[in-house]
């Protein structure tokens, strides 16, 4: 899998079918009944565009056990649509009958580290292909954590061969948020263990000085990248030129030259050739 | 698996969309911050589900769901729209072309309130918006124009 991809949304399925060059697409997980895919999505896959199931709520960091239907439902997704691999998130979204719908961050500690180890190992039993794994942005840290993000990633992927999926705009977040430099966690990041690159839009919030909130980056997926996140794409590649590279886009889309120009943005900040219609030239 | 790890993420969920108290630990402000984006982003899912209903509110949509649903624990954007449609029904604020999306989803489907809705298995007739929904076999027909 390589090149420029885009998020799959029913939203903008015409867009993303018109786009010159497309190497990839992701498609949401939850959105797919592998007995009947998505028709865009099958027209991408018929078109030898590699699809990839990115699942949202198998919630790999729940401390009372993985839905291991989820993990099925994933496994069947990937079949369904011929898939090179699989992503999930490095977070919880349930816990004890509880659903926040919402990636909520697990606590960077020994105890959270074999809950998830635990619950990969579980998925990647259910999986004929290989499993990515994306590290949330997370507006919040947990008290006494064990770990800096890239220490608990690295044991992560370490323990469970498991590939990484960097979202350069979580990292901005992440650093942003945490008052700390977007680069420097770059340098620390198992950048060698990357499949693909995720790349999406944000805003940054004013804070409430008087009540102590300095303000936050809230990655939306529904703004424009911003120049910062597209800068620290071009950091990253600097660093490791990942082989393919996408556009996350959940809502308030925009024109479709626009959407167009965001990902021919990224394939130039990449250092990827313009994308060009594939068709034969004449 | 891990007991206390669960306890104090269930703890987590419970401050960030239920009304318990913030958990040992954690800064407050932050935690705040989170609660008004997931119920911003709540409020975004609702509007793709329940188009005629956040269009007719407008700017007004995101503070409507945020009184209606914080502390409501997420129960899908099908559901969250439907609670913050209903509420605004009970004290005559729904305008006309929500209270006509409403009345054709509560022809289709039953919804208790308090768990996901579910399709009607029987006929059902609503009115509402100056229409009669009427659903039979699971197919929901819109009869009659203003005035119906």
């Amino acid at each position: 899998m390589q090149g420029t991809g885009v998020g799959w949304r029913p939203e903008i399925a015409g867009v993303v079918a018109d786009l010159p060059g497309l190497g990839f697409c992701e498609v949401i997980a939850e959105s797919v009944d592998p007995a009947a895919p998505p028709r865009g999505v099958v027209e991408l896959r018929d078109r030898g565009v590699p699809v990839v199931p990115h699942g949202v709520r198998l919630s790999l960091g729940s401390a009372d056990g993985l839905d291991r239907r989820r993990a099925e439902h994933l496994a069947a997704c990937a079949a369904a649509v011929g898939a090179p691999l699989v992503s999930e998130h490095v977070s919880f979204t349930r816990v004890a009958g509880r659903d926040a719908g919402h990636l909520l961050p697990v606590p960077r500690t020994r105890e959270a580290l074999d809950v998830l180890v635990a619950n990969v190992t579980t998925t990647q039993a259910e999986l004929d292909v290989p499993l990515a794994l994306e590290p949330i942005a997370a507006l919040v840290d947990w008290p006494g954590e064990e770990f800096t993000e890239a220490e608990f990633l690295t044991r992560l992927l370490d323990r469970t061969g498991a590939l990484l999926l960097l979202d350069v705009a979580n990292v901005h977040a992440n650093a942003l948020n945490r008052g700390a430099d977007p680069r420097a966690v770059l340098d620390a990041l198992p950048l060698d263990r990357i499949a693909y690159v995720h790349v999406a839009g944000g805003s940054e919030h004013d804070g409430d000085a008087a009540a102590g909130d300095p303000g936050v980056y809230h990655d939306t997926h529904t703004d424009a990248v911003p120049d910062e996140v597209l800068a620290l794409l071009g950091e990253l590649c600097d660093r490791a030129r990942p082989a393919a590279v996408m556009l996350e886009r959940d809502g308030h889309y925009p024109p479709a030259a626009q959407l167009a120009a965001e990902v021919t943005s990224i394939a130039r900040t990449a250092g990827f050739r313009d994308p060009r219609p594939t068709s034969p030239a004449v | 698996m891990s007991e206390q790890l669960a306890a104090a993420q269930a703890a987590l969920v419970d401050a960030l969309v239920g009304e318990a108290a913030v958990p040992d630990g954690f800064d407050a402000v932050r935690l705040a911050t989170v609660r008004r984006a997931l119920l911003r982003k709540r409020a975004g899912e609702a509007a793709r589900a329940w188009p005629l209903l956040a269009a007719a509110l407008g700017r007004r949509w995101p503070a409507a769901v945020a009184e209606h649903l914080d502390g409501v624990a997420p129960g899908g954007s099908l559901r969250d729209g439907w609670d913050v449609a209903r509420a605004l029904r009970a004290r005559g604020a729904l305008p006309s072309s929500a209270a006509g999306e409403l009345a054709e989803r509560e022809a289709g489907w039953r919804h208790d309130g308090t768990s996901a809705p579910t399709r009607r298995r029987l006929p059902a007739v609503r009115r509402g918006g100056g229409h009669l929904f009427v659903q039979v076999g699971g197919r929901t027909h819109r009869l009659g124009g203003r005035g119906a």
